[in-house]
């Protein structure tokens, strides 16, 4: 039997189940987070959609997907207009239609930056003067909506937050690309570096005594920052530092909370990744990186592998005979009873022998596979068409 | 040339045939030379030149207080990456000739990347004196230049990609105030099957078990089939998907074929030549 099949009114390439592993939506399906994680471009937000369709099918639970990618990929993903901080439910009626028999809830979000940045600072201030006087600051408001960094700050707060708030059984995170989702590992502590810094101190301490006063061991880098900045910036600054420093207390207590989270049983990380070089090795760093941090890999997820059929040694041979024997169209044309040209008998076999090549890679990495940890792993094969629809979705969600 | 790596990992040094990873120009092939960004020693670096501060490596309690700015603090951090690469744009040999004809940066994630090309556009509107100031304008000048500086996009020929180049053009015109280039599909199968070889593919199946054929193929014509449709598919969506893009960004589109070579020097010549080859 064909390993590729092709059904009426259907352009998907469907590779063989020879390795069936249902198995990782069985492996979350106790969680209450799952972080999905890898390199750009590997169909991350594809499988974080995915993975919640699974788990609303599999074990009727309400699933928050949120994406915390600043790229608008979810909603593509999943067939929606447009996406926004405000939870959209995916209809039951829409999921049965694309067929998927879901007893539980899909919904989705995209990460507000600038709401989580606002509610950390409400929550953390002493009081709700402080909390103004940080909102209306100018430097905190550039801050929390347009630099790379604060997204990841911003994303592990909301994270938390939704989980303590219990109205979702199940959240499923699409983080950006795996060396930002590093950043998005190391966010709360560094937020508490952040806050409780010996920069803030410098910082604070000008604002509160005047550069004359300060210490012999802050002064150069007063000097420097004052010719850089301007005075009136850099008391600008000083003066918002001063405000952000009394917050430090809330904010080491909620890195130690995140991380206790981060670290329990109800959470799990699902590394996303093709067999392409680039991406695999970035798969491999980010489960080194898990491991230094002791957060649970619970699942691997292989996307867009080729068929096998791709390596069949007996077709590559055909190929090859196809693509290099100077007189196989004479003989095809005598044999077959239709005229085959040298060009077009060249063509057939280096087209097999094209995507053969890739298969074989595919293939070999396919091996190092197992290297990277002792979990379930599913195996995406490749979709000719496009899996944004819901029905592409539900497709990958049963491989899952 | 400069060849500049933003995420650091070492794929474009590799693209070049190199396993160059540091930040100090490194000719990796004949004149093109490779870095790789790193926030901290930009930074560094800034402060030698600008402030004739000297490795600051010896002054520790200083020197984490400027790794911290230059890795942690959202915004300084952006501009580190930004202010380096306009930096070399303005380096001069002695006889005033540019250091560099050209500088091509493989940038961060599209995610990011608009945050990275206005983050001079967002300290503008914070500074309003000081050295930093001028220096934020003039990096902002040069990125809005569009004689100067060009933005150019890149996507595999699948929809989500697609869309998302789309979105990027639209906010880096926008946004960061960048003029499009061109734009770049990728891994695609420029050739279409043609009937004569989807005849041939047809036939070979049907006399599949004909072991005179067999034994003159050297083995069986089964799989044939599915590579030939896997390629009508993957061209089927190139088609579309460079419709598309063409129907949305207002720039010359570059199809760079699909190939089964390692990503290396030679897959980067490959495509080099397929570019040329389409180049106006």
């Amino acid at each position: 039997m064909s390993t590729v099949e092709r059904r009426k009114g259907d352009r998907r390439l469907v590779g063989r189940r020879e390795w069936p592993s249902y198995a990782v939506a069985d492996a979350l399906g106790g969680l209450e987070v799952v972080i999905c994680c890898g390199s750009g471009g590997v169909g991350k937000t594809t499988i974080s959609a995915s993975i919640a369709m699974s788990l609303a099918a599999a074990h009727d639970k309400r699933v928050l997907v949120l994406t915390v990618d600043p790229a608008r990929r979810l909603a593509t993903a999943l067939g929606l207009k447009g996406l926004g901080a405000e939870p959209v439910t995916v209809s039951r009626t829409r999921l049965r239609r694309a067929g998927l028999p879901a007893r539980g809830e899909v919904v989705a979000a995209m990460l507000d930056m600038k709401s989580a940045w606002d509610r950390m600072i409400e929550r953390y201030s002493p009081d709700s003067r402080t909390a103004q006087r940080i909102l209306s600051n100018r430097f905190y408001q550039r801050i929390s909506d347009a630099f790379i960094g604060s997204q990841e700050y911003a994303a592990m707060e909301a994270l938390y937050e939704l989980h303590e708030a219990g109205e979702y059984d199940c959240l499923v995170i699409d983080t950006p690309p795996s060396r930002n989702a590093l950043d998005f590992l190391e966010a709360p502590s560094r937020l508490s570096d952040y806050v409780g810094s010996t920069l803030l101190s410098f910082l604070a301490g000008s604002s509160r005594l005047g550069f004359r006063a300060m210490n012999f061991a802050a002064t150069p880098f007063l000097r420097l920052a004052d010719r850089l900045l301007g005075a009136e910036v850099l008391a600008e600054v000083a003066d918002f530092v001063r405000q952000l420093q009394q917050l430090y207390g809330g904010v080491q207590r909620r890195a130690r909370d995140v991380y206790r989270l981060l670290r329990s049983p109800a959470v799990g990380f699902v590394v996303v990744t093709t067999l392409e070089p680039s991406p695999f090795s970035e798969a491999e760093f980010f489960v080194e990186k898990l491991r230094d941090f002791s957060m649970p890999l619970r699942a691997l997820v292989v996307n867009r592998v080729l068929p096998d059929s791709l390596r069949d040694p007996s077709a590559i041979a055909a190929a090859t005979t196809l693509t290099e024997d100077a007189g196989i169209a004479a003989w095809l044309s005598k044999a077959l009873g239709v005229g085959v040209t040298r060009e077009t008998a060249r063509a057939a076999g280096e087209r097999y022998l094209l995507f053969s090549s890739l298969a074989q890679r595919d293939a070999r990495q396919l091996a190092n596979v197992e290297r990277l940890g002792d979990v379930p792993v599913a195996r995406i094969p490749l979709f000719t068409d496009d899996v944004s629809e819901l029905e592409g979705l539900v497709r990958i969600a049963g491989l899952l | 040339m400069l060849a500049v790596d933003v995420d650091g990992k070492g794929d474009l040094s590799a693209a070049l045939g190199s396993r160059y990873l540091g930040f100090k120009p490194h000719l990796a092939q004949q004149r093109v030379s490779v870095i790789a960004m790193d926030a901290q020693q930009s930074f560094q670096e800034y402060l030698h030149i600008y402030f004739k501060v000297p490795a600051i490596t010896r002054l520790t309690p200083l020197k984490r207080v400027f790794d911290f700015i230059a890795t942690a603090v959202p915004g300084p951090r952006d501009m580190l990456v930004v202010g380096k690469i306009a930096y070399e744009e303005r380096r001069r040999e002695p006889d005033g000739r540019p250091v560099w004809d050209l500088i091509v940066v493989d940038s961060a994630a599209s995610g990011h990347v608009v945050s990275h090309l206005s983050a001079a556009r967002s300290m503008l509107t914070l500074v309003r004196g000081g050295v930093i100031r001028s220096q934020v304008e003039w990096i902002d000048a040069l990125i809005r230049d569009p004689e100067r500086t060009t933005a150019v996009l890149c996507a595999l020929p699948e929809e989500m990609p697609v869309v998302e180049a789309i979105e990027l053009c639209g906010r880096l015109r926008s946004e960061a105030g960048m003029s499009i280039g061109a734009c770049f599909l990728n891994r695609v199968v420029t050739e279409p099957v043609t009937p004569a070889v989807r005849r041939l593919v047809d036939t070979l199946v049907a006399a599949e078990h004909d072991e005179t054929l067999q034994k003159r193929l050297g083995g069986s014509p089964q799989s044939i089939a599915d590579a030939t449709r896997l390629a009508q598919q993957l061209y089927a969506a190139g088609v579309a998907e460079a419709r598309r893009l063409q129907a949305k960004i207002p720039a010359p589109l570059v199809r760079v074929p699909l190939t089964a070579a390692r990503p290396g020097l030679a897959t980067a010549r490959a495509a080099a030549d397929a570019i040329a080859g389409q180049a106006t």
